[in-house]
């Protein structure tokens, strides 16, 4: 096999031909993979302090689950998702060197997490307007909580993300070296990724 | 690698996964939209939600083709939460 047919195979799904040596590494800088360690460590904590205080507030938290935006949490949901492909558009974008391609596609990915927050905050100014607060009961102390933490993070990642699409868009990354596109991706698909555990687990498990 | 191999290799199947998640999510929606409960159905709006975030992993985060532990750091936190939830559900519901 020729070090081209094996790096062809090694190619992993982000799109970059990696060597051998290289593929036991995730795509992007290894320092952001440590920090997502840590902050998926952090969820994993909410989640199942969420789930354990339920098990002793099991009506209260079905009654109020049940005031909770569905619809809302779809929409939301499914933008996150767009986002995020759009991103892996992105990332494959760079690593064809097309720098413009790239800034398009991360730009999108952008667009549809200001998309979340929008959908998010109407979310936030009806429970406030209803009188709804971190006080009201145990239930929406975690909502509000869990859902804000995360809010927090998508205004992070949606940050992170203008950097990459603004370098992009001044011709900052090639084929050959697009570790930042990568390392912006990464953060942005942990953010996708906490949703996807959040939405069923506030919003629909019973 | 060309554009040709890229597209087919990559931007396909992460269109299909993009479509599947949405899928997914939808169906995660309808059950929660018909209002039915039980330990059962938790479990399986969960599963669900396990499903789509390997699928990120996988696709996504670009882990699929990993080999060593990387290969497998998301798969482990999705078992942490989904494993821990899971005890909570199944011990609220035998109570």
């Amino acid at each position: 096999m020729s070090v081209t047919e094996f790096a062809e195979v090694g190619a992993n799904v982000s799109g970059a031909p990696r060597a051998h040596s290289e593929d036991r590494y995730p795509p992007g800088d290894l320092a952001i993979w440590i920090f997502i360690l840590a902050e998926l460590l952090v969820f994993a904590v909410f989640f199942a302090a969420y789930a354990f205080t339920r098990m002793n507030h099991i009506e209260l938290f079905n009654t109020y689950q049940a005031t909770l935006d569905r619809d809302a949490a779809l929409a939301n949901t499914i933008a996150l998702l767009t986002s995020s492909y759009f991103v892996v558009r992105g990332v494959v974008a760079a690593r064809e060197g097309d720098n413009r391609a790239c800034a398009r596609w991360v730009w999108g990915g952008v667009a549809m997490g200001a998309v979340f927050l929008v959908i998010k905050s109407l979310e936030y100014a009806h429970h406030i307007g209803a009188g709804i607060s971190l006080s009201t009961n145990t239930f929406y102390m975690f909502y509000l909580s869990l859902t804000f933490f995360h809010f927090m993070h998508v205004i992070l990642g949606m940050v992170i993300l203008a950097a990459v699409a603004v370098k992009a868009g001044r011709g900052g990354y090639s084929a050959e070296e697009h570790t930042g596109v990568e390392t912006g991706a990464s953060y942005w698909h942990m953010v996708d990724l906490v949703w996807l555990i959040l939405f069923p687990l506030v919003y629909v498990m019973q | 690698m060309s554009t040709q191999q890229l597209t087919t290799q990559l931007i396909r199947p992460c269109t299909f996964v993009y479509l599947l998640l949405v899928i997914l999510t939808v169906a995660t929606w309808a059950i929660g939209r018909s209002g039915l409960s039980g330990l059962g159905l938790a479990m399986l709006v969960l599963a669900l939600a396990l499903l789509k975030g390997q699928l990120v992993g996988d696709w996504f985060m670009g882990l699929r083709g990993l080999r060593g532990i990387w290969r497998w750091v998301v798969v482990i936190w999705l078992l942490i939460p989904g494993g821990l939830i899971s005890l909570a559900f199944f011990l609220s519901y035998r109570s």
